[in-house]
């Protein structure tokens, strides 16, 4: 067999303490698709910044043909040919497609030469397989389109090693053929391709090899046609998850809290309709693009829907505005906890009241600072906030300390839906289980939950039904003890109606 | 415990540098002549850029909220025209007093509306009127100087009314008290902090940032015109260019009183050390027979090491720890 | 016709010269014998030293920067340059234009660094400068002034140096050199990968770090530009006026941000052209030239309308934009729609 053109050998990554990489070993052959598949936090994301210089291993060799290499950073990675595409496309706006392409050329002297540059860019986006102007401006393309435009640029740069992160995350089913088509020219033409995604359909379409990572470890590596999806799935969520949490214990079912019907978001999702019960745990499960945080986000009135109705314990209602979701006894535990969660650089206290700040108002608008401190440090013992006090900056804190300060945050809104987006995303196993345990004691209130998550394991404990979500449809709703993690993925994944899955 | 440990980091911190600055300057001068401790010339150091000080204490809320407000200087100019105007057209001067500060009210809801409703970036929208204001100002009095205003007015800007202190100093001292609680004691303050720390998730805890950032700008125009008024007061006269350029001065003090141009952090306290280092700092090399149009450069340095002081010291730290992760 | 596939930026042209018919139209209406000769010579004039300090902007803004020192930078380079040639009569005259153009490029690279690889925003840099240039001028200048008899003949003669005339239209020289200026940095934004580096570097900064576009470098050089030009302009302010006192080029740096922001060039970087530019200047420097004359409004409003202007004009464009990206994305997503159905047929 051919040597390799990149070879990770037996590569670790630490953080602190965590272990993100153990002992992983990847192997890319020129004209190989290689699909790399595994849950959130399996350490793909890890591997590829270590592969693009973005990180550097902690043990473990990377070798190109054959021969060691350091890679520092992009530049560097670059120059070694290899480069990566992510879910976002890193494109200038204002340049057209041409020079979005050439534009970081370091070799074609100080002129620009506008029709040999054009040239050169139809001959490459030709090659691809596409069609596609390159004399219009980039901020007027299609996200695949922008990603075409990418790729475009890895292949001026002779790029021998194409990783694609989740390349076809926000693209519709038309744009994802386009793109399967291009990895297949790149193919042929030799480029060794790295390709991450969660949707398997696609991993069976386009792979030559597929590499499963779990916790951080290799755990198989096959070719494509010596796998089967059932395979694949066992492998990817492997460990015994009831052990760990524990399952629900069923509850009966209470009255209806809210109700949505027919509701849509001209291109983003359509027909959404569910109800949701007091003391339920409703989990809206997925892949990433499907949208389900922006059903969320219309309920909590971010981003309003167009169509449809939502009643809220009987009443009709209309929400536009957050405050007015708020008022209503609606909370929203964002999934992004940096930019939309917390204000970093201040306290645990001013976090915690800042949705609820009104109720420790004295008559002059002044803050009630001891009542504010006695709020924020019942939490802390509640929720067991691990820190030195409740005047700690947030950003200094542990990602699950992090997750509990944001949870003060909502629940002392005294929430009767909550809507939690991802709510382990990014924290260690035993805060993992702690949020889990505040959860059901929430459901025990009588609170309502809708839990948004990537993690299968987490929907199945905590679910008392699950709705499952394609790219903006609404594929079925589950009773949880009629779902398992195979049904759900397969229906994620489009590979079945819920009728066969059933 | 807890108390001392913070006392002795913000000794450390940027408040400490200043206070470390204050008292060097405070004795340089001390030593330089005999009366600059007296009150006599402590409270005529406040009275030479009163007009100043005023606005850049509305304008630390601003900074805070991650805005930025040129326009204040020329609102100060558009008022005291206005003001000059009206007493030309015969109005009545409390009237055209009360109306001239109304003149700043409506042009800070003018800067609001741009910025919040349109989306415009205040730093464009305060740069036009900037322009704007100023240029209105000149259409109001045009190339001439409007004096022979009633006595009263004049005093008021001029003579001590409560023990030493003029008019203007106890505006100051009221609204130094006033921003002080409305910054860091009550729910609109936490608001101005939180927005200049992160807009958007202070949209997604319920926060009503457009309604801030509008209140913000209408008090800030209100403020300037007021100060403009008592810029009249005081000089007696007004003309087309009163306090012009002085957004560079009021922004220095903010800035070099610790407060983040990026938004999210600083206080009044900060601030109030540099009023008075810059204060001083002048006073000191009017002292030393140091021109005002020195001076000013001297101010337009401190401003860049302000921030670039900062920058550097937070990339020496960057560097130590990538260098301690190395080994 | 369908407006939403022109380019942008052909749009804003087109747009300008339709405001400046109706400048031109609407004065002639109110103010006698307002088309002549003279007209165009003032305004020609004038816009050749604004229009260099605002090629010299555009740079900078381009970036998604600000450089508000260039009124300083003019100031300081005509009294420095008036100086010298007061001092040394016999000097070349292009060793002159060297000397200001050397000494805009020093101060301008002072801001360069200090935004580049200092990382301190522009704005505050540029504040900060636009004092302490001031004040190196008044320092330098020791309270005197630079006035005509001080300065050799051939300079006062060149700004009545013309290089052709129509009946009595005259092109003046400094004219013919600003046009050359305006023509090199055209090119030089369109044909040259520096010029291409400033739009992506404005464009888009992170995907610029990620592409290995050098960005520190390109907004250095940008900020010596501008401070290069602003001292070719200070030259020719040097020039026109021939007296200089310290407060020479004062406000200049606002007239340039606003010929660049009405010429459409964006304010948070990645777009606009020198042409649109050009014309940013020529409107500005027209609607000032045309208060004068009309007597039913004092001269005095000019400011205020420009202030207006300015407010209007990136109104427009935020308004505009986002009613043109929805349009696209409108057109995108139809267009896949439609491509869609059949693939899907197709599949079943």
């Amino acid at each position: 067999m051919k040597t390799p053109v990149m070879e990770m050998k037996s590569v670790s990554k630490h953080f602190a303490m965590t272990a993100a990489l153990s002992k992983v070993s990847l192997a890319l052959y020129p004209g190989e698709v290689h699909a790399l598949v595994g849950e959130n936090g399996a350490g793909k994301s890890t591997l590829i910044k270590i592969m693009t210089g973005i990180h550097r291993a902690t043990e473990g060799e990377i070798l190109l043909d054959g021969d060691p290499v350091t890679i520092q950073n992009t530049q560097q990675a670059q120059a070694l040919g290899v480069a990566a595409i992510y879910q976002e496309p890193m494109v200038f706006p204002d340049l057209d497609v041409a020079e979005n392409i050439f534009i970081s050329h370091r070799d074609l002297g100080p002129f620009v030469k506008w029709r040999d540059m054009y040239d050169n860019a139809r001959d490459i986006i030709r090659t691809l397989g596409v069609t596609l102007d390159v004399d219009i401006p980039a901020s007027g393309l299609t996200l695949a389109e922008q990603q075409t435009v990418e790729i475009a640029r890895a292949i001026s740069l002779k790029v021998r090693v194409l990783i694609m992160d989740e390349p076809t995350a926000s693209l519709s089913a038309h744009e994802v053929t386009q793109l399967m088509n291009v990895v297949r020219t790149l193919r042929e033409q030799g480029v060794a391709i790295l390709y991450i995604s969660h949707r398997l359909e696609e991993v069976f379409e386009i792979a030559d090899r597929v590499t499963v990572l779990r916790d951080g470890q290799h755990i198989s590596t096959n070719p494509i046609a010596d796998v089967t999806s059932d395979g694949l799935i066992r492998d990817m969520v492997g460990r015994e998850i009831d052990d760990f949490f524990g399952k629900r214990t069923k509850r009966t079912r209470q009255d209806v809290l809210l109700s949505v019907r027919g509701l849509t978001k001209e291109n983003v999702f359509t027909d959404i309709n569910f109800d949701i019960h007091r003391g339920e745990v409703l989990c809206f499960a997925g892949l990433i693009g499907a949208r389900r945080t922006d059903v969320g986000l219309a309920l909590f009135g971010i981003e309003p829907a167009d169509r449809g109705e939502v009643s809220f314990e009987g009443q009709p209602v209309e929400i536009t505005t957050p405050e007015q979701a708020i008022a209503l006894g609606i909370a929203y535990s964002s999934e992004d906890r940096r930019k939309l969660g917390l204000a970093m650089s201040m306290s645990i206290t001013a976090n915690a009241s800042l949705p609820t700040l009104r109720k420790y108002l004295s008559g002059l608008g002044l803050i009630h600072r001891s009542d504010e401190s006695a709020m924020a440090e019942s939490y802390r013992q509640k929720l067991n906030i691990r820190t030195p006090s409740i005047h700690t900056t947030v950003g200094t804190l542990s990602g699950g300390n992090q997750q509990k300060v944001m949870l003060s945050k909502w629940l002392n809104v005294k929430p009767k839906l909550l809507i939690f987006d991802e709510p382990t995303r990014g924290i260690d196993v035993g805060a993992k289980a702690e949020v889990h345990q505040i959860v059901n004691e929430l459901a025990a209130e009588g609170v309502a939950v809708i839990v948004i998550s990537s993690d299968l394991p987490e929907v199945l404990a905590m679910a008392d039904r699950i709705l499952v979500m394609r790219e903006g449809q609404q594929m079925g709703i589950f009773d949880a003890e009629d779902a398992t993690q195979e049904n759900i993925m397969s229906l994620a994944t489009g590979q079945t109606t819920l009728a066969a899955a059933g | 415990m807890n108390l001392v440990r913070a006392a002795a980091a913000k000794l450390r911190s940027w408040e400490g540098f200043l206070l470390l600055i204050l008292i060097i300057t405070v004795i340089g001068n001390a030593i330089q002549s005999p009366v600059f401790l007296t009150v006599g010339n402590q409270i005529n150091l406040f009275q030479l850029s009163i007009e100043k000080i005023i606005v850049a204490l509305m304008m630390t809320l601003i900074i805070i909220n991650a805005e930025i407000d040129l326009s204040v200087a020329s609102m100060m100019g558009l008022s005291a025209c206005a003001f000059g105007w009206l007493f030309l057209h015969g109005i009545p001067v409390p009237l055209a007093m009360i109306a001239a500060i109304l003149v700043g009210t409506l042009g800070g809801a003018f800067n609001a509306f741009w910025i919040t409703r349109v989306g415009i970036p205040s730093l464009v929208v305060t740069l036009a009127m900037l322009i704007g204001f100023r240029g209105l100002a000149r259409v109001l009095v045009e190339d001439r100087g409007i004096t022979g205003f009633p006595e009263w007015f004049d005093a008021m800007g001029q003579q001590p009314i409560i023990g030493p202190f003029p008019l203007a100093l106890l505006i100051f001292f009221a609204l130094l008290i006033l921003l002080i609680v409305v910054l860091h004691f009550s729910a609109f303050g936490r608001y101005v902090y939180v927005i200049g720390n992160n807009a958007q998730m202070a949209r997604y805890s319920g926060v009503d940032i457009l309604r801030v950032k509008s209140i913000l700008f209408i008090a800030s125009g209100t403020v300037a015109a007021l100060a403009g008024l008592l810029f009249a007061a005081r000089v007696g006269a007004v003309r087309g260019d009163v306090a012009l350029g002085f957004e560079l001065d009021i922004i220095t003090i903010v800035l070099l009183g610790g407060v983040s141009i990026f938004g999210g952090s600083g206080s009044i306290f900060g601030v109030l050390l540099s009023i008075l280092i810059v204060l001083n700092l002048r006073n000191g090399m009017a002292l030393a027979n140091i021109t005002g149009h020195l001076q000013t450069g001297v101010i337009g340095s401190l401003l860049i090491l302000s921030v670039l002081i900062p920058n550097i010291r937070q990339r020496i730290r960057d560097a130590l720890e990538r260098y301690q992760a190395a080994r | 016709m369908d407006i939403s596939k022109l380019h942008p930026q052909l749009l804003r042209v087109l747009a300008l010269l339709f405001v400046l018919v109706l400048v031109v139209l609407f004065f002639s209406v109110v103010v006698d014998n307002y088309l002549n000769a003279r007209l165009f010579n003032r305004v020609s004039t004038s816009v050749a030293i604004i229009a260099m300090i605002a090629v010299g902007q555009t740079l900078v803004v381009l970036t998604r920067n600000i450089d508000l020192s260039v009124g300083s930078i003019v100031g300081f380079t005509a009294y420095f340059v008036g100086q010298l040639l007061a001092d040394h009569g016999d000097l070349h005259p292009l060793l002159a234009v060297l000397a200001a153009v050397g000494v805009g490029g020093v101060l301008g690279a002072f801001n360069g660094v200090l935004v580049a690889y200092g990382r301190v925003p522009a704005i505050i840099v540029t504040l900060g400068t636009l004092a302490l240039f001031r004040t190196m001028l008044v320092e330098y200048a020791d309270a005197g002034s630079i006035t005509t008899i001080m300065l050799p003949p051939w300079l006062l003669e060149l700004p009545r140096t013309n290089i052709f005339s129509i009946g009595r239209l005259d092109f003046r020289l400094t004219v013919g050199i600003a046009l050359v200026v305006v023509l090199i940095f055209h090119l030089m934004l369109t044909r040259l990968r520096f010029g291409r580096r400033l739009y992506a570097v404005g464009s888009n900064p992170e995907a610029a770090v990620v592409a290995g576009i050098p960005s520190q470098h390109v907004v250095f050089f940008a900020f010596v530009l501008c401070g290069a030009l602003a001292g070719l302009a200070g030259f020719m302010f040097l020039a026109k006026f021939g007296n200089i006192t310290v407060v020479a080029g004062l406000g200049l740096e606002l007239r340039s941000v606003a010929a660049v922001v009405v010429g459409g060039v964006n304010i948070f970087g990645g777009s606009g052209t020198i042409f649109g530019v050009l014309l940013g200047a020529v409107l500005v420097d027209l609607i000032d030239n045309s208060l004068i004359r009309w007597a039913a409004i004092s001269e005095f409003w000019r400011d205020a309308l420009l202030g207006m202007l300015i407010l209007l004009a990136v109104a427009t464009d935020t308004v505009v934009l986002r009613q043109l990206n929805r349009l696209r994305r409108h057109r995108a997503t139809k267009l896949t729609d439609q491509s869609t159905e059949p693939a899907a047929e197709s599949r079943q």
